[in-house]
């Protein structure tokens, strides 16, 4: 347990100037559920921590059919599983969200804090790729939107700078006609860090091709990635279930999957093809339709479909 | 049947209900002395190695650290958990595996303890090192106990690495297997499991002004403690006293020293009292939990379903010490069925890793897989269905168990119809989904036993057992009492026990508490009873078999107004000849009681990512009497929870190379949760024991060995694969049914040439 000194800021300006006062020894924090472990393990020794716990009006989630959703640093997990918008617009990160540890954690952790530990594993970022998030990064010296998926550099590294802080996650509204899902595969049925997880978000146009697919997969590759291969296997064609297939199988190519006490890398690459059939089925079936979200619930952790 | 009891057969809440419902329950944690000093220790970053020095000057020069201490600190003497002593309690020159305690730090508060640990700097010269159990039987790998023929206890040599070879042998096996119509064999492996208890280790050590040691501890077994912390401290045992602190849990994890002697020796070194509370990691990595087991089995069967022969060569992986025997191996080869011939051999193989610890029915659940796994692929091989071979094959009342004792009555067959009628077998079921059967014997446990009950002058009466609190055993044995005196539960109280008060009893383990335990809290009442009997006799001036007890009270069976209540008696009992009424009752050994139970799985099997869900599960248990049904039912289900853990999820997962336990950690060591389980169904089963308490038998361990058989045997049934390994992961029933399953490489010619067999 080392010692460390505990900052608690009580606005964004202020939590901005302690982080450029002592850059790259100091870690932000807001639920503290990583670091918690990670201090009490030794893994994370920082010199300073500054945590977000105090600063107001950062915990809220807002979504207007222009602007699409936007997700404040301090909403909790929770906070999106429980939200009806995200419920109806966003199924598949409602989805990611239930699927994320037990109702304690989630009631603690930020879908912000889950997104900058940058986990592979994390349950709500294949979501938030699947769903084109933008991330709002802000510091003592301005501003600047990034793609989520230009953010993850590796395990547990994002492109945040020192003094930078994510502040805000964007969503866009999807198109009229669409669908999605994440599927977490893991032995057990909550409190359980993914093998593998899987998100794909399908919009059918008039004629019923897909015009926009984005497929996500977590804990099969240094981080979180998108399966653009896949997608583009996808886009102007009728999904019809052999092209499903086909795209779960290019999904499957892009893996490049650890073996570790959970599962062997082949095992991943393969539950990895059955999970994006899958979400993909379950996307485009429910195109258009008012999600249901206890089928949601039902489907979201995978312990045997 | 049940009518006759007052007590027994009813639930009742636990004894102690109030203490825990509202957090009052003292755990070992709990104890807080003035002065106490807070102990952290620091474990091996080696698996094999020679300390060249520790120095602890640093650490000790640390503000607020009072005592740093090695191995050297404490007496040259090694102990063991049975006869064979293999282990330092600290480790002088050499240390056996990644997370053996090396170091031991007492400071002001928990903190600095850490950073003083963490200040120790040790030079390892490492020595070759044996990881798999397998290869450490081959000459010429690693020694993990080069002078093992030295060892006190050793008996003779049995192969290199191996501590213990056990046999049991009957008929002529290889005319048996000659004459077999068809022989089946297979290889099956069962991994390393954590007993999962909630309570981490927990102890404060404390010096009486007179030099006495007292130790407050979280253990099921304060007697052995005692006696093993007195040897490696060179004490006499009347100078440690053992104070067992409430339960969180042990399942055989707790019943011997754990950490005791750490604390003990820093608090002798320094003068003050010492905590020390284990962290889950530690559990993890320093106390033995259950290692893996592989099991070569075979057997000859006549074309009618007989089965006339058994092999099974089991091996257990006891890693860096023997904390656990492999005697299931041979209690256990040939499972509840009667086998004419047969050959078991079960080897204790040492490896350097962390040593092997107890769990509810050590390795039984290990050999009850492979046993009920190895039936249903003999039922498959002749065309027999699983549940009728059981039933050829069951043992009955008069046949000769493998340990030679002959079965007395049973509800063996009982619990098998049970079973088969309530999950409706054989039954279609739609694609795959699938339903498995096992069957789980065990015996009901001896050992020490001891009570005393002495009557308050309320009528009231106070129970003093040794034996410490397990799953509510508490509560049963005062049912007992209740029901052996004739009063209600309430007027019955369980006092709080230590080693210093209580009468010599042993563990609380290995289903015995209320089967042995019990039976010397039904004689302590019947003692009891006797001496109020006696007493009344002689108030009433009437001869003692004119007398009858009932609710309390003694009473003239001519004339049942005439009569003294246990309340007077106990007063009368201060001023009589024979003094207050205290009965007693000692017993160590019970005759052989079989327990047997009957379970079924239902399953369904994802064919595309194999994973397995249970959706129903059954259990049949002959429990003979149910002493309180609710705590029976509790233990029933807590064990087939412990089972389905077992067969799918628990996987504790060791580096082959440095032997070091890889999932340390509840994230990542899977215990199933409310989630993955389905509702479990109990039966009753109730043919009374000839001996035991009212006739009741052990209940607490057969409950967790089927479900990995039966989950098995579900999986086969629902889509064709069998999967010889544990846990069933979704990885390896997807192996199996693309065709990508190996079998467990097993070379039994070598194990049988080495004792001139074939």
């Amino acid at each position: 347990m080392a010692r460390f000194d505990y900052l608690e800021p009580h606005s964004l300006d202020e939590a901005l100037q302690m982080l450029a006062d002592r850059g790259d020894q100091a870690r932000l924090v807001a639920g503290s559920t990583d670091f918690l472990v990670r201090w009490r393990t030794g893994v994370w020794r920082p010199e300073s921590v500054v945590c977000m716990q105090h600063v107001p009006g950062l915990d809220y989630i807002r979504w207007n059919p222009d602007d699409g959703l936007a997700i404040g640093a301090m909403a909790t997990v929770q906070d999106i599983e429980q939200n009806a918008d995200v419920r109806r617009h966003y199924p598949a990160l409602a989805a990611g969200a239930t699927a994320f540890a037990g109702v304690q954690v989630r009631n603690l952790a930020t879908v912000a804090g889950n997104v900058c530990n940058a986990s592979p594993a994390g349950d709500t970022l294949p979501a938030l790729l699947a769903c084109n998030a933008q991330c709002l990064i802000v510091s003592s010296t301005g501003q600047r939107w990034l793609p989520l998926d230009e953010l993850f550099v590796g395990p547990g590294q994002t492109a945040l700078n020192p003094g930078e802080i994510l502040s805000e996650l964007r969503l866009p509204t999807p198109a009229p006609n669409t669908g999605g899902l994440y599927v977490k595969h893991s032995p057990r049925g909550a409190m359980d860090i993914s093998a593998v997880g899987a998100a794909s978000v399908v919009s059918l146009s008039d004629d019923g091709s897909c015009s926009s697919v984005r497929i996500a997969l977590g804990a099969v590759a240094p981080t979180p990635i998108r399966a653009y291969g896949a997608e583009g296997r996808l886009v102007g064609q009728q999904p019809t279930a052999a092209n499903l297939a086909e795209a779960a199988r290019l999904s499957a190519q892009s893996c490049n999957p650890i073996a570790d006490v959970r599962s062997g890398a082949d095992y991943r690459r393969e539950i990895a093809r059955v999970l994006t059939e899958r979400t993909l089925r379950h996307a485009v079936a429910t195109a258009g339709n008012a999600p249901d979200f206890a089928d949601i619930r039902r489907l979201a952790v995978q312990t045997a479909w | 049947m049940t009518t006759e009891f007052k007590v027994l057969e009813q639930n009742h809440p636990r004894v102690d209900a109030y203490e825990k419902v509202t957090g009052r329950a003292t755990y070992a944690s709990d104890v807080y002395l003035p002065g106490m000093l807070a102990c952290k220790l620091l474990p091996s970053a080696r698996n094999h190695a020679r300390i060249v020095s520790i120095d602890t000057t640093q650490a000790a020069a640390l503000p607020g650290v009072r005592a740093v201490i090695t191995g050297a600190d404490f007496p040259d003497v090694r102990f063991g958990s049975g006869a064979l002593r293999d282990r330092y309690v600290m480790p002088r020159e050499v240390v056996n595996f990644v997370g053996e305690p090396i170091a031991a730090v007492a400071a002001d508060d928990e903190a600095t303890a850490e950073e003083a640990v963490e200040l120790i700097k040790v030079e390892y010269e490492d020595i070759p090192s044996v990881v798999n159990p397998l290869a450490a039987m081959v000459d010429g790998a690693a020694s993990v106990h080069p002078d093992l023929e030295d060892y006190e206890g050793y008996g003779f040599t049995m192969g290199h690495n191996v501590s213990t070879l056990l046999d049991a042998d009957r008929g002529d096996v290889e005319q048996a297997f000659r004459d077999a119509d068809v022989v089946v064999e297979d290889v099956y492996r069962s991994q390393g499991i954590n007993q999962g208890f909630l309570e981490p280790m927990a102890c404060v050590a404390d010096v009486e002004p007179g030099g006495r040691l007292v130790i407050y501890a979280s253990t099921q077994g304060p007697y052995p403690v005692r006696a093993s912390l007195a040897a490696v401290l060179e004490m006499p045992v009347s100078r440690v006293r053992i104070v067992p602190m409430e339960l969180g849990g042990g399942f055989g994890a707790k019943l011997r020293l754990a950490f005791e002697a750490f604390p003990a020796l820093l608090a002798m070194r320094t003068g003050r009292p010492v905590k020390l509370v284990n962290t889950r990691e530690e559990v993890f990595t320093m106390n033995g939990p259950r290692l893996p087991v592989t099991n070569y089995i075979r057997s000859g069967v006549m074309k009618d379903g007989t089965i006339t022969a058994r092999e099974a060569y089991t091996i257990f992986d006891v890693g860096a010490y023997l904390g656990a025997g492999p005697n299931s191996g041979i209690g256990h080869g040939i499972g509840a069925y009667r086998i004419p011939n047969f050959r078991l051999r079960s080897y204790g193989v040492y490896t350097n890793k962390i040593y092997v610890g107890s769990y509810r029915a050590s390795g039984v659940a290990d050999m009850t897989f492979a046993v009920e796994s190895h039936m249903d692929h003999i039922a498959h091989e002749i065309g027999v269905d699983p549940y009728e071979l059981r039933l050829q094959n069951a043992l009955r009342e008069g046949d000769v168990s493998v340990s030679g004792a002959v079965v007395p009555g049973n509800g063996l067959i009982e619990t098998l119809e049970a079973v088969k009628e309530r999950i409706d077998w054989p039954r279609e079921l739609e694609d795959g989904h699938g339903i498995g059967l096992a069957l789980c014997e065990w015996r009901s446990g001896s050992g020490p036993s001891t009570a005393a009950i002495s009557v308050n002058d309320d009528g009231t009466v106070s129970l003093l057992t040794g034996s410490v609190d397990i799953s509510g055993s508490d509560t049963s044995l005062a049912a007992i009492a209740a029901e052996a005196l004739g009063i209600p539960m309430e007027k019955v109280i369980v006092a709080k026990r230590d080693t210093d008060l209580a009468p010599y009893t042993g563990q609380s383990g290995g289903s015995r508490i209320v089967y042995s335990q019990g039976t010397a809290v039904q004689r302590a009442a019947e003692d009891t009873v006797q001496k109020l009997m006696a007493l009344a006799a002689e108030r009433l001036g009437v001869p003692e078999d004119a007398l009858g007890c009932e609710d309390g009270r003694v009473y003239v069976m001519d004339n049942e107004p005439q009569g003294l209540t246990f309340a007077q008696l106990a007063a009368a009992s201060v001023t009589s000849r024979g003094g207050p009424i205290i009965g007693t009752a000692s017993l160590s050994s019970m005759p052989y009681t079989p327990v047997f139970a009957a379970q079924a799985a239902e399953v369904k099997v994802d064919r595309d990512t194999g994973q397995v869900k249970v959706l129903r599960y059954i259990q049949a248990q002959d429990v003979g009497v149910a002493i309180n049904p609710m705590a029976v039912e509790g233990q029933l289900d807590g064990g087939v929870v412990q089972g389905i853990g077992r067969a799918l999820t628990e996987d504790q997962q060791f580096d082959p190379d440095t032997g070091a336990v890889r999932n340390p950690s509840f994230a990542s060591y899977l215990m199933p949760l409310a989630i993955d389980l389905p509702e479990i169904e109990d039966v009753l089963i109730r043919v009374p024991a000839e001996d035991g308490p009212f006739g009741a038998r052990a209940v607490a361990e057969p409950p967790g060995f089927g479900p990995p058989a039966a989950i098995a045997n579900a999986v086969y049934d629902a889509v064709g694969v069998r999967v010889k390994q544990l846990p069933l992961s979704g990885e390896r029933v997807l192996a199996a049914l693309n065709g990508e399953y190996d079998d467990i490489p097993f070379d039994v010619a070598a194990l049988r040439r080495a004792e001139g067999i074939g």
